[in-house]
């Protein structure tokens, strides 16, 4: 039988209409799905800070605001006190921060320790050839699939009262020191998350720089010292800014590290929140998260439009050569200008394998050894645990399973959205930036806001046309990883479609084939590592989450390995590093995936 | 200031195979295509050829379905193809950095487009794709990878990626310039030899003019978002319709003066040169010629009965009048008391600036008064030079009326 050939005609047509909108098809699920798990749970609990018992009012608000608690002596400006009593009791000895004051005050600090221990390591990345550089530049992505609960331990068996270092100290005859619960054992484990960073977007701005330009402004006449002010520094130093306002925000919201490192004594706006929010004080907590949203968003705006007027990109530059570690001219022989940078690196190696490596290692040398030595009794405890423990009691196993679960579930949620969103944020049409904006307002508002509208909204259940609604818990934790996850995966697929060639799709469309299949056949097959590698970063960033999940398994079988950690952690820190060592091995695994598969994602 | 470019016709034609109508491309403030019609026959080589910025790659996008009109007509044929997305316009696209797929093979690439539409006559995927291969001399490199490829051969893959499925048109953006001179020649002359086999309507993009003179049926001149001439090789480059194509388009002399007489050419001052012939008919010129006044020397214009594409009216003594000479129709004396001989016509006695040497002719660089003049020569010349040249090798581009009552009309 022959099928009329009009009628095959509009089933083609219909065929391709379908192709042509199925971007938008998809983009729609995505933006619902944001929507649901992300800007409605929000909404939910920064509403509650200006709505209290069904009326809008101020109150709480004005009351966070004023409360010296929270501001310190600013606290007492925002109360209408004459700004010069204010301003002589800050210059005065006892001046007060606050919780809000301390919070910018370490993260300021730990900013400038990242700069400080990030900087030299950009140098050294971008300007010396050494066996092992490729993988210490792909070493320089580690802290974002590093569990900051696990790196918490970490740092409790490095600094704490029976850790390395004091094993170190008392071994060569010096007194303990007690770093544990002081703001330096705070930076320096904010150094370990965000010198990194610094290093990566610095050595990526530094190896854009056209090696030609710098040899044209020598022999123009500039000195080497010269043409790197004239020429390197202007276009370097944007890269340095973006990794310092980024290593503030981060900090500024940090809360495991602050958390295990500082305890209640040394809180920040982050922890304040949580503790708000466990002691069931949800309108102060939310008003207490507003504020914090608020000056991280300053922040982040502040430096995008900083950054979208300063932006200098030179594509296809010929690098500055590399220099090999090995002075030219010998050890003996060599001048001052060859030795001293590379003595200063030496110096710097030292440090920086102290500060990254020893957590590390002290949690493994933590989790494996006891008071009468080397031992495996902090991993039989876990199995013991798992087969006696109550039914209060975090079960390692369960941690685990449900670690790995809702890892492959926030992944398999993420993953699709994420790449939806690079489409959707790199092709030209008006009203791009705002959508780029509202997609990747996750990474800016803290995980703890996320879990508590989650908390109140979902879990407790909502009630829509008269039924209602609840999600479980697992559930909850599973969208509020995916809602942490997906901007990784936007940020690894993003730059590579960004920067493939537009006429390669264009070509594809002329051929015959939709958005969409051009979509699957040229782009994604080009972006592929980046997908790989953004799938790795959900699912790391899941088994790593503590903020949201932290909010939501409270009180549930629904934890991870990361809670259990902190469970650990105050009572008995060997079985919290065994536990670490685990969550180590399965962040580990991911980040080889990303490595192998990842290439150079300098997006991040 | 002219009209042109719009070929006047009926517009259900069928030899018409694409055509814009006053279509216009707006960014913002900047306007990249102004109102541009164009007519491109079946079968046509046609290309669009000018500086960079002037709009010929948008309107080569808008033609493909890669930008959208802010404004204006765009047909394939009968069918209005305004928001018709590129995969539905049945066109091929060649890119000039050849926008080969990097993850598929040769093969893979030259068959992508087949994945969307049976090959066109009675031959299977495989075939087709091993027939286009053939016509582009890359036959047994179906399995390498595009990177194995030169530059030239790239090129050639995407040419035939682009044809295997058998588009109604072939849209070639600046496709050879990014490859070295003698490659870009042989290759154009290749793609031009695979137009005239599959006799494709083809739009071509280039900023090169003589690449534009040398494959073109018709060529579109463009500047500032607009079209200056649409003509044929020979016709835009012998009358160029405006100044800016007598000087885009090879060297010229362009000059400029207020017309000082009228008169019919009977006193053997015009055409006497012997060679004619050489140069094809000269249908253009009448039997009258115009004095022009260029600093104080009088310059002999044979005036056009058959102007190119102009409503021209006629010549009246104090017009402004502009008008341009190619270097190869200036002849040189070394000796200068030869411009003084009285029955010398258009002899204007100048001095070598500069010479450049191109193999075959010298470009030499002349100054006479304050003007910059340019000729072609195989002599070598230095110093005082007579320049001459015949009145019937002057091309009018502009006349305008000096304020008189009768204006000249279409030109205002």
């Amino acid at each position: 039988m022959n099928v009329p050939a009009s009628l095959l005609a509009l089933g083609d047509r219909i065929r391709r209409r379908l192709e042509g909108h199925a971007l938008a098809a998809l983009a729609i699920p995505t933006v619902l799905v944001l929507a649901v798990v992300f800007y409605y749970p929000v909404t939910t609990v920064l509403i509650e800070a200006v709505v209290v018992d069904g009326t809008p009012t101020l109150a709480t608000f004005r009351r966070t605001l004023q409360d010296p608690f929270y501001f310190g002596d600013l606290a007492r400006l925002l109360a209408g006190e004459s700004p010069e009593v204010v301003l002589q009791n800050l210059l005065s000895a006892d001046r007060q921060l606050g919780i809000v004051g301390f919070t910018a005050y370490q993260a300021a600090l730990s900013t400038l320790a990242s700069v400080a221990l990030g900087l030299p390591g950009a140098y050294l990345l971008a300007r010396f050839e050494f066996p092992g550089r490729r993988v210490l530049r792909s070493v320089t992505i580690l802290p974002f699939v590093l569990p900051s609960i696990m790196v918490a331990a970490g740092f409790v068996a490095t600094f704490g009262r029976t850790g390395t270092l004091n094993a170190v100290l008392t071994a060569v005859g010096l007194p303990r020191l007690e770093l544990l619960y002081t703001i330096e054992a705070i930076v320096i484990a904010h150094a370990f998350y965000n010198a990194p960073l610094v290093t990566r977007v610095t050595t990526a701005a530094w190896e854009s720089v056209d090696a030609s330009a710098v040899e044209t402004a020598r022999s123009l006449g500039a000195s080497p010292l010269r043409a790197f002010v004239d020429v390197v520094a202007p276009q370097v130093y944007p890269a340095v800014l973006l990794g310092a306002a980024l290593s503030f925000v981060f900090t500024f919201g940090s809360f495991p590290i602050v958390l295990a490192l500082g305890g209640f004594e040394l809180a920040t706006v982050e922890v304040f929140v949580y503790r708000l929010v466990r002691d069931l004080e949800y309108a102060e907590a939310a008003a207490l998260a507003l504020v914090e949203l608020a000056i991280s968003l300053t922040l982040l705006y502040g430096y995008l439009r900083y950054e979208a007027a300063h932006t200098v990109r030179s594509r296809g530059a010929r690098p500055l050569p590399r220099r090999s570690l090995r002075p030219p001219s010998g050890l003996r022989t060599g001048s001052l200008r060859e030795l001293l940078p590379r003595a200063g690196l030496a110096v710097y190696v030292l440090v920086a394998a102290i500060v990254f490596l020893a957590p590390i290692a002290s949690m493994v040398w933590a989790s494996l050894t006891g008071p009468t030595g080397i031992t495996l009794d902090h991993y039989r405890f876990l199995v013991e645990r798992q087969q006696t423990g109550a039914a209060f009691q975090v079960r390692p196993w369960d941690a685990v399973r449900n670690s790995l679960l809702f890892g492959l579930a926030a992944l398999a949620v993420a993953l699709p959205m994420g790449v939806v969103v690079s489409v959707l944020t790199t092709r030209e049409y008006r009203g791009r930036k705002l959508v780029d904006a509202v997609a990747m307002a996750p990474l800016a508002v803290s995980g703890i806001v996320v879990g508590l509208g989650l908390l109140r909204g979902l879990v407790f259940g909502v009630e829509i046309a008269g039924t209602r609604i609840a999600v479980g818990g697992a559930v909850a934790i599973v969208a509020a990883h995916a809602v942490a996850g997906y901007p990784f995966v936007v940020r690894t697929v993003a730059p590579g479609l960004e920067s493939l060639d537009r006429s390669l799709t264009e070509s594809a469309r002329a051929l015959g084939a939709s958005r969409l299949r051009a979509l699957l056949d040229v782009e994604l097959p080009l972006v592929w590592p980046g997908v790989v590698a953004g799938a790795a970063f959900a699912f790391a960033i899941s088994t790593g989450e503590f903020s949201a999940t932290v909010v939501l398994a409270t009180g549930t079988d629904q934890y991870t390995m990361p809670i259990a950690i902190e469970r650990f952690i105050g009572r008995r820190l060997g079985p919290a590093t065994a536990m670490g060592v685990v969550l180590l091995f399965v962040t580990t695994a991911s980040f080889v995936v990303i490595d192998r598969l990842g290439g150079d994602h300098g997006g991040i | 200031m002219i009209t042109v470019g719009s070929d006047p016709g009926p517009p259900a034609d069928p030899s018409i195979a694409l055509e814009l109508a006053d279509v216009t491309r707006r960014y913002g403030d900047t306007t990249a295509v102004d109102g541009v019609s164009l007519r491109v026959r079946q079968g046509e080589f046609f290309t669009l050829v000018g500086p960079s910025g002037c709009g010929k790659t948008t309107t080569l996008r808008l033609i493909g379905g890669f930008e959208t009109p802010s404004s204006g007509t765009l047909r394939f044929g009968n069918r209005d193809v305004a928001g018709v997305p590129p995969e539905e316009r049945d066109v091929g696209v060649v890119f000039q950095n050849y926008a080969l797929f990097p993850h598929m093979t040769v093969g893979e690439n030259v068959a992508y487009g087949l994945r969307f539409a049976d090959p066109p006559g009675d031959v299977s995927r495989t075939e087709r794709v091993q027939e286009l291969l053939d016509l582009v001399d890359l036959s047994g490199m179906a399995d390498r990878d595009p990177d194995e490829l030169s530059g030239g051969q790239r090129q050639r893959v995407a040419i035939a990626r682009a044809l295997a499925p058998g588009p109604q048109v072939l849209l070639l953006d600046e496709p050879m310039s990014a490859l070295d001179a003698k490659l870009r020649e042989r290759l154009r002359m290749q793609v031009r030899s695979i137009q005239r086999e599959l006799d494709i309507t083809t739009v071509y993009v280039t900023h090169d003019q003589e690449e534009a003179l040398a494959v073109s049926d018709r060529v579109a001149v463009m500047n500032g978002g607009r079209i200056e001439q649409v003509a044929t090789p020979r016709r835009v480059y012998r009358e160029p319709a405006t100044r800016f194509v007598a000087e885009f388009i090879g060297d010229n002399n362009v000059l400029s003066g207020t017309v000082r007489d009228v008169a019919a050419a009977d006193d053997g001052t015009v055409g006497d040169r012997d060679d004619r012939g050489e140069h094809g008919d000269r249908g253009e010129h009448g039997d009258r010629v115009a004095t022009l006044e260029i600093d104080d020397a009088p310059i002999r214009v044979a005036l056009p009965d058959r102007p190119a594409g102009v409503d021209q009216g006629p010549v009246h003594v104090g017009d402004r009048l502009t008008a341009c000479v190619r270097p190869e129709n200036l002849r040189f004396d070394q000796d200068p008391d030869a411009s003084r001989a009285p029955a010398a016509t258009n002899a204007l006695e100048a001095t070598v600036e500069s010479a450049e040497f191109l193999g075959e002719t010298t470009r030499v660089h002349l100054r006479w008064n304050d003007r910059s003049l340019v000729g072609r020569t195989r002599d070598l010349l230095s110093g005082s030079v007579s320049v001459r040249f015949d009145p019937v090798d002057v091309h009018v581009i502009d006349v305008t009326d000096a304020g008189g009552d009768e204006a000249i009309d279409g030109r205002r």
